[in-house]
């Protein structure tokens, strides 16, 4: 048998994933998240339990048989960076070994040790001080989210495990008694990922005896020796870093969810290069080497961007992981940067590939925008620069920046609703438009504090709950000072605070004034009457219409757009106007994740014609239908306006049409599209470029469509592993319903 | 202050000239072209439609017609008698779910240009800009005149969307104002002509000429309508007439496409008078090449 060509060892390692997605969607059911990479462990590993998601959604998770934690409190839980540690350790140490031999690296994850954690919370560390404002508003606090701050591999590069494990050991010695269970949490982790690394080697060995196949068996044997090196070693080459890239985000990803990479262009770039000139590797080589390392996480990727002094990173590299993303076609989340100073033949390349493989891979982002944004909060413009992208909607400063982005989410429309009730209750008030948006603007402010307090209370508390034992190992400070990136490890303390629900809000505060106001057509009370019976009968339904047809915001002059712009700005104004009681900066930015579901469940229906259960509207996007023409500039410049701007994003998502006559046209407009958006304050654009009627099919019988990807929100999913209420969200953004 | 009468205003238009436009779309047409895909734009005058699957039946606009011009209707949902109409509207104003809708609103120039001025970012980028069409933009000339002049003084750049059947006095005026002109060339047979659109071509084909000696860019369009003017001879006669016109900068196939859901119910019937297959992707495939052998490929679309 002749060797495989690297594009038909990437169409088989495809094929395989599929297969591991289908029985994924089997056992697991519906995943409404990242795709990731995780691999099923085998049949008789596999324990089948019902839990709760952190969203609060009720999941069936599969954890491994042979692996049971050990608590330390009464609880039932396991808390404190030791038994954190011990326990994962023990993880790691029995996780079965996974090795493709048509993949180059060797090595998947099969659990989440989050799923073990029960309770999440160490109930000795009480904040029921906070519960009323917290349930109130429905606030996701953050209180307890674990990573979502980014590392910096090249430590990690340049270290190796030994590295790491001999800087512990020397900090150990100089640091205070105190820090003795942190470090032994960080010790563990180290040497349970040894361990793995070790075991894989061997099984390597061992699996390149029997195989007959001469080039799997050399490259089951490349494996071993490489695995082998890199229990202790840093990497040499290109692909032992792509190796050890690897183990670190799988050991991330399973120890608390991070899929933080960052740039990951940059940082190959020393080994592409070294390799090159040494003329060890092809550029064929080096993309599938990437390829086999996307394979195994869905990590977030910046690519190009700025240096510390404002020069352009991009590299061949660069091109080259996009290529990668482009053979492999499997859900990615790759930002392309985008800006003055930076290549604009990488995002031509970009929309290329997005309108090719219509994936809603890659996404783009607004450097510029991003930079200054940041620097606003204090910063000189050098450290602003570092900021890389590593997650749904955002960024960090590699290694030196705690955030916990995107897990802190006030819903402005919970808000608006108490607001609302609080403003028709009272009596001796007198409904009006602007009685309630000074009461709005109140509630606003008082879930911000609430939030601001949830965070101090996480900084304090979290370390000692279940410390970053995986993130700290590559940041800078965390084993320096023998303290948890979460108190106090890394030197900044930057806390994300999102706002979510605009357009609901926005649109109902414009239905109001259009329809009471100004028109008359129905009365406060019967406003009222109709949301409190979720606008039920012929006459509700004539009512919500009514409303709902209101011009909205993002059609380019309505009264929506004027409160969209207002209450963004009322945002951003209160989140920046002071720090937590305990000093630290918070920053406002505009996403809802995929919350808009469980945010929308418990509220009941809105002015904007909203039914009560439905989600609310997408971060900062315009609900779909927000004008006849769905025109991508009005939405362009409606998202642009809103934008908070100090470094934190508010991206828009976008759907586009792909009746494309002229390929070299509509990337020429596109990507003009997004230069325009980031020219007029944009921050980042998430693209699903899709055929209506196709994806109306896949939605009836999903299974005909394995392999369609869409870009849900910040994340890209295969469609057919979402729930019916997520496939319906996406339909509805595409098809322009709403 | 000048006004006209547009039926839709759409930004964000990939289609309709170079780079990101607007595109104004004009009422009223003097052509009847059997496959007419914009029917609301025939009739000059403002004029009821209505989706059928958006209402729910409320009965409002019943209710409210003073005249009984409207009623429900077994079959339709709704019938519109339009002799008993007294134009009023209050039907489409008290309609809460936009199934009794106007098609054709009044504008003015200034109205016209602050819709379109939203947008310029995008057009400086993309070297795209307004585009108008139709209907027949010229069929309301001192409108379209004043728009194109508008715009022009603001830096916008302008494409006009032209059947051609207008008089050659006109459209000279017109000229310094166009930065574009997308042409249609439906047949090259003038009794064909005249019995698929209603008019002969003679006029359109002089005015083609003449445009051309002007100098002024044009981009070429042919709708394929199957079994209509799609015959290797029209399609060769067509080829052959424009392969020696240097201002044409660019020929591009306007494939027959039904109309949608999206189209609204006019009343009167006259929507849909063609219902065919859209040409297959390997019949355009040897369209083009026919045009190939007459036309600098780069030039085909
Ligand atoms: S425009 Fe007036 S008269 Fe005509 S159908 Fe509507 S309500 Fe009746
Ligand atoms: S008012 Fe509108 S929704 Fe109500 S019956 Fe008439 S057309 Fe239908």
């Amino acid at each position: 048998m002749p060797d495989l060509t690297y594009q038909e060892k990437i169409d088989l390692l495809r094929a395989k994933k599929l297969e591991h997605t289908r029985e994924k969607q089997e056992v697991v059911g519906f995943m409404d998240h990242d795709d990731w990479g995780l691999i099923l462990p085998p049949p008789t590993e596999r324990e089948i339990v019902r839990t709760i998601s952190s969203s609060g959604m009720p999941i069936t998770d599969v954890l491994l048989k042979s692996f049971k934690v050990i608590p330390n409190h009464p609880s039932g839980g396991f808390f404190g960076p030791r038994s954190c540690g011990e326990n994962f350790r023990k993880l790691l140490e029995v996780h079965p070994v996974y090795i493709d031999p048509i993949s180059s690296l060797a090595g998947a994850y099969m659990v989440n040790f989050m799923s073990y954690r029960n309770p999440h919370w160490n109930p000795d560390f009480d904040y029921s001080h906070l519960h009323k404002e917290q349930e109130l508003y429905q606030l996701v606090t953050g209180i307890g989210a674990t990573q979502h701050f980014c590392q910096d591999m090249e430590i990690g590069l340049r270290l190796g495990w030994k590295g790491i494990l001999d800087k512990i050991r020397y900090f150990r010695k100089i640091n205070s008694i105190e820090s003795f269970e942190f470090y032994d949490g960080l010790e563990s982790v180290v040497l349970g990922i040894q361990n793995w690394v070790y075991r894989t080697a061997q099984t390597a060995k061992a699996m390149a005896q029997y195989e007959e196949n001469l080039e799997l068996r050399r490259n089951l044997e490349e494996i071993a020796e490489m695995n082998e090196r890199l229990i202790n070693e840093p990497p040499r080459t290109f692909r032992e870093a792509c190796q050890w890239i690897l183990w670190y985000l799988i050991t991330a990803r399973m120890y608390n969810g991070s899929g933080s990479l960052g740039r990951l262009d940059v940082m190959l770039y020393p080994f592409y290069k070294r390799d090159k000139e040494m003329g060890i590797l092809s550029d064929e080589e080096a993309i599938f080497h990437i390829a086999c390392l996307l394979l195994r996480d869905t990590a977030y990727i910046q690519l190009g961007g700025y240096d510390r002094d404002g020069k352009d990173v991009t590299n061949p590299l660069s091109y080259l992981i996009l290529e990668a993303a482009h053979q492999l076609k499997i859900p990615a989340n790759i930002g392309v940067c985008v800006g003055e100073g930076i290549d604009k033949n990488l995002l031509y390349r970009g929309v290329e590939i997005l309108i090719k493989d219509k994936t809603g891979i890659p996404k783009f982002l607004g450097a510029d925008n991003i930079v200054n944004g940041f620097a606003k909060n204090g910063y000189p413009l050098e450290i602003a620069r570092e900021r890389a992208y590593a997650g749904c909607h955002w960024y960090g400063i590699p290694g030196r920046e705690y955030t916990i982005m995107d897990c802190v989410k006030i819903n402005f429309a919970t808000i608006f609703d108490v607001a609302l009730r609080e403003m028709m209750q009272e009596s001796g008030c007198t409904p009006s438009a602007k009685e309630l948006w000074d009461r709005f603007t109140k509630h606003l402010r008082i879930a911000i504090d609430t939030i601001a307090k949830g965070l101090d209370f996480h900084l304090e508390y979290m370390h000692k709950v279940f410390p970053e034992l995986v993130l700290d190992l590559c940041s800078h400070g965390p084993i320096e000072k023998g303290l948890d990136a979460s108190h106090g490890g890394v030197e900044f303390y930057n806390m994300c605070v999102d706002g979510a629900g605009l357009a609901t809000v926005a649109d109902s505060f414009g239905a109001i004034e259009e329809r009471i106001e100004k028109e008359g057509k129905l009365t406060w009370q019967e406003l009222m009457y109709y949301l409190d019976n979720n606008w039920a009968g012929l006459d509700g339904e004539r009512i919500r219409l009514l409303m709902k047809n209101t011009p909205r915001y993002g059609s380019g002059v309505s009264i929506a757009d004027e409160y969209a712009i207002r209450i963004s700005k009322v945002f951003t104004q209160m989140v920046k106007e002071k720090p937590t009681p305990n000093g630290y900066n918070m920053i406002p930015g505009l996403f809802s994740w995929a919350n808009t579901i469980p945010m929308g469940k418990n509220l009941g229906a809105t002015p904007n014609g909203r039914h009560a259960g439905d989600p609310i509207s997408h971060g900062a996007n315009p609900d779909p239908g927000f004008r006849k023409d769905g025109a991508a500039t009005a939405m362009a410049i409606a998202i642009a306006n809103v934008q908070p701007g100090y470094g934190n994003t508010a991206p828009m998502q976008l759907e586009l049409d792909p009746s494309i006559d002229n390929e070299k046209e509509a990337i020429e407009n596109i990507a003009n599209l997004i230069k325009v958006h980031f020219d007029l304050g944009g921050t980042m654009v998430n693209i699903n470029v899709i055929d209506k009627d196709k994806i109306l099919e896949a939605h009836k019988d999903p299974s005909k469509y394995p392999d369609l990807i869409v870009r849900v929100t910040g994340f890209s999913a295969y469609f057919s592993s979402l729930s019916p209420e997520f496939r319906q969200l996406v339909v509805d953004r595409i098809i322009g319903n709403g | 202050m000048v006004s006209g009468i547009v039926f839709d205003m759409q930004r964000f238009s990939l289609h309709d000239g170079p780079g990101i436009r607007t595109t104004v779309f004009f009422k009223g047409c003097p052509l009847r072209c059997l496959w007419c895909h914009n029917p609301e734009s025939i009739n000059p005058k403002i004029e009821l439609a209505f989706y059928k699957h958006k209402c729910i039946g409320c009965n409002s606009c019943v209710n409210i017609c003073p005249t009984g011009a409207l009623q429900n209707s077994e079959r339709d949902g709704k019938s519109y008698n339009i002799e008993h109409c007294q134009f009023c509207w209050k039907c489409v104003k008290v309609c809460p779910s936009e199934a009794l809708v106007l098609q054709g609103k009044v504008v003015s120039i200034d109205e016209v240009l602050e819709e379109t001025s939203k947008d310029i970012p995008f057009y400086k980028q993309s070297g795209g800009g307004v585009t108008l069409s139709g209907g027949e933009p010229t069929f309301q000339f001192d409108f379209c005149f004043h728009l194109l002049k508008g715009c022009k003084e603001i830096g916008i750049n302008t494409a006009l969307d032209t059947s051609g059947f207008v008089s050659w006095e006109k459209l000279e005026v017109l000229l310094p104002f166009v930065d574009i002109f997308l042409y249609d060339i439906k047949h090259m047979d003038s009794g064909e002509h005249k019995r698929l659109t209603g008019v002969s071509n003679e006029i359109i084909l002089e005015n083609l000429f003449k445009l051309n000696d002007a100098g002024k860019d044009i981009e070429v369009r042919i709708p394929i309508i199957p079994g209509y003017n799609d015959s290797k001879e029209n399609i060769t006669a067509i080829s052959r007439f424009i392969a020696n016109l240097k201002s044409i900068k660019k020929v591009k196939l306007l494939p027959y496409h039904k109309l949608g859901l999206s189209k609204p119910w006019l009343f009167n019937n006259r929507r849909g008078i063609l219902d065919l297959e859209p040409p297959k992707k390997e019949d355009l495939e040897e369209i083009k090449s026919i045009m190939r052998e007459y036309i600098d490929k780069e030039k085909i679309y």
